[in-house]
């Protein structure tokens, strides 16, 4: 099997080298691309998935190798989280932090507490400027529930640099600690000092 | 004795700015402003801050500056500068005074290498109507330059990256690809000529673009430089709360720079820039994938994307190509806001 050593490369040769061997090997058969730069192994694994390669990779001591196969295949690559954080969010955040008390929004219909709480959630994406800190609790751990309309939204927002915090005791009542996976269940210590140190806080 | 530049920079193709988020970190925790004055602040993440002196007076004021991008010392001032004084066209401002920055290794380099970036950087300064009365230099490696730049606008012309209105087109008036050939060149993989027309591009000072903006009296622009075309033209559209398309294969784009792409010369900033744009983006599943990341690449000193009512458009193209701005163009277009404040096609 055919080995791309680009150690010692930086990006973007090792993307070249990549896309070479893609080139010259046949069709159905595998080679293994080696970097010692992660950047050039995100970026590497970034384009591998977007034109739909299949690949798996494995890292030992801060080298990583690169299985990767020509030709149609089902992507064994699992878990792109694990390997490819991203690294530099660019979205600016505010020294303001919003606390949700409730899985709903404003006193009435309970459904249309809901629907205002999602577009609400959603809507803070697109602010010029993010929170600093979204704090969950009481019902209002339930919108970080996998099964929750929001949770994709929520996990967005982690991804852009938000940090999410979720009551643990409060996921312990309603029974949600094996559903909440984003963000971290805290306690009411650290909820306080966020809340203390928010230059705003803002409660919808 | 000949000195290559290029060579003292480590960081390859891949930037070698603070991550953003670390940065705002910061800026947080400085006193919060609330002088009247301040027309354009911090919060909006326009191009250079703007101050009232008066009704009819504002100032324009920026800085920028960097390690270099070329191998030549004259060139990497001219390049430098052209990209510091290039945020006061994007506002509309006229340049006016300016102060070098500089870090330069003295113990390193000859000092004829100090003085070349200097008169690279005083000589776009002059071309451009700058006079540069001042400066600063620390000792540091690698060398990095840039100006600060003071300019004057009228407070009621100011052009920000918020003006862009639903109906309007989109025009571009340098073709890009720039970070790509620059890598490319770095590896010995891009061809003398596309090389120096990415330098020739980077040199070219924005200010017949901004004599174009204000006889047409453009209220939207920016200027492209490290989040690339994509990442701008997303902070427009955020900005002015509406959408904006971009038509990827009206882009002009610089000699082979799609080619490179193709060949895997995709620069680590264009995936950053990726990341950034991508979860409010609605990217066409037609849409090649390099053209994609063409649209991410980083530029330094790019051209202006111009917010323009569309029935101006034809009149203001003609403009930017008689001035020399050949490969001008319309790129895309403003409309109202839709879920995803960026499109490209």
């Amino acid at each position: 099997m055919n080995i791309v050593d680009t150690r010692g490369l930086l990006c973007p040769a090792p993307l070249i080298a990549t896309r070479k061997a893609l080139k010259e090997v046949a069709e159905g058969e595998k080679f293994e691309v080696m970097t010692d730069n992660k950047t050039s192994f995100n970026n590497i694994s970034r384009y591998l998935r977007d034109n739909k390669i299949p690949f798996s990779a494995t890292e030992n001591n801060g080298t990583w190798t690169i299985l990767v196969s020509k030709g149609e295949g089902e992507n064994t690559y699992t878990e792109p989280e694990a390997y490819c954080t991203p690294e530099i969010p660019h979205f600016s955040k505010g020294d303001f932090i919003i606390v949700f008390t409730s899985d709903k929004m404003g006193e009435g219909d309970e459904d249309l507490g809901r629907l205002l709480t999602s577009n609400f959630i959603k809507a803070i994406k697109d602010l010029d400027t993010l929170p600093g800190r979204m704090i969950f609790y009481n019902s209002g751990v339930k919108l970080g529930s996998v099964d929750s309309p929001v949770y994709r939204d929520l996990s967005e927002l982690g991804k852009m640099g938000v940090g999410l915090l979720f009551c643990g005791t409060c996921a312990r009542h309603y029974s949600l600690e094996e559903k909440i996976n984003i963000g971290v269940l805290s306690n009411m210590f650290e909820i306080a000092q966020c809340m203390a140190s928010a230059g705003n806080i803002i409660k919808p | 004795m000949k000195i290559d530049l290029l060579e003292l920079v480590e960081n390859g193709g891949c930037s070698s700015k603070i991550p953003p988020g670390q940065l705002d970190e910061i800026v947080k925790l400085l006193p919060r402003q609330a002088d009247p004055d301040i027309l354009v602040g911090t919060e909006t993440h326009d191009d250079a801050g703007v101050y009232r002196i008066n009704d009819d007076l504002a100032m324009v004021f920026t800085t920028d500056f960097f390690p270099p991008v070329c191998s030549d010392p004259y060139e990497f001032g001219q390049i430098a500068a052209t990209n510091s004084i290039s945020d006061i066209y994007a506002m509309g401002g006229d340049p006016v005074v300016a102060l070098n920055i500089m870090m330069f290794p003295s113990a390193k380099l000859p000092m004829e290498v100090y003085s070349e970036i200097i008169r690279g950087g005083a000589e776009k300064a002059y071309e451009a109507g700058v006079n540069i009365i001042g400066g600063h230099t620390i000792d540091d490696s690698p060398p990095k330059y840039g100006l600060a730049v003071v300019g004057y606008v009228h407070p009621g012309k100011i052009i920000t990256n918020s003006g862009a209105r639903p109906g309007d087109a989109l025009i571009l008036t340098k073709p890009i690809g720039g970070g790509i050939i620059l890598a490319a060149k770095k590896l010995g993989l891009a061809s003398g000529n596309d090389v120096d027309e990415a330098l020739r591009l980077m040199k070219l000072l924005n200010r017949s673009a901004a004599t174009a903006m204000k006889r047409f009296d453009i209220k939207g622009a920016t200027d492209i430089t490290g989040f690339g075309l994509a990442g701008h033209a997303l902070k427009m559209a955020r900005a002015g709360n509406v959408t904006i398309t971009l038509d990827m294969k009206k882009v002009p784009l610089i000699g082979s720079a799609l080619q490179l792409a193709e060949s895997g010369c995709i620069p680590g900033a264009a995936f950053r820039n990726l990341d950034y744009i991508e979860s409010s983006a609605a990217i066409s599943e037609e849409l090649d994938y390099n053209l994609k990341m063409i649209a991410c690449d980083a530029q330094t000193s790019g051209g202006l994307l111009i917010s323009a009512p569309a029935g101006k458009c034809n009149e203001i193209l003609a403009e930017l190509h008689k001035t020399g701005l050949t490969e001008s163009a319309l790129i895309g277009y403003v409309s109202e806001k839709e879920d995803h404040p960026l499109k490209l096609k």
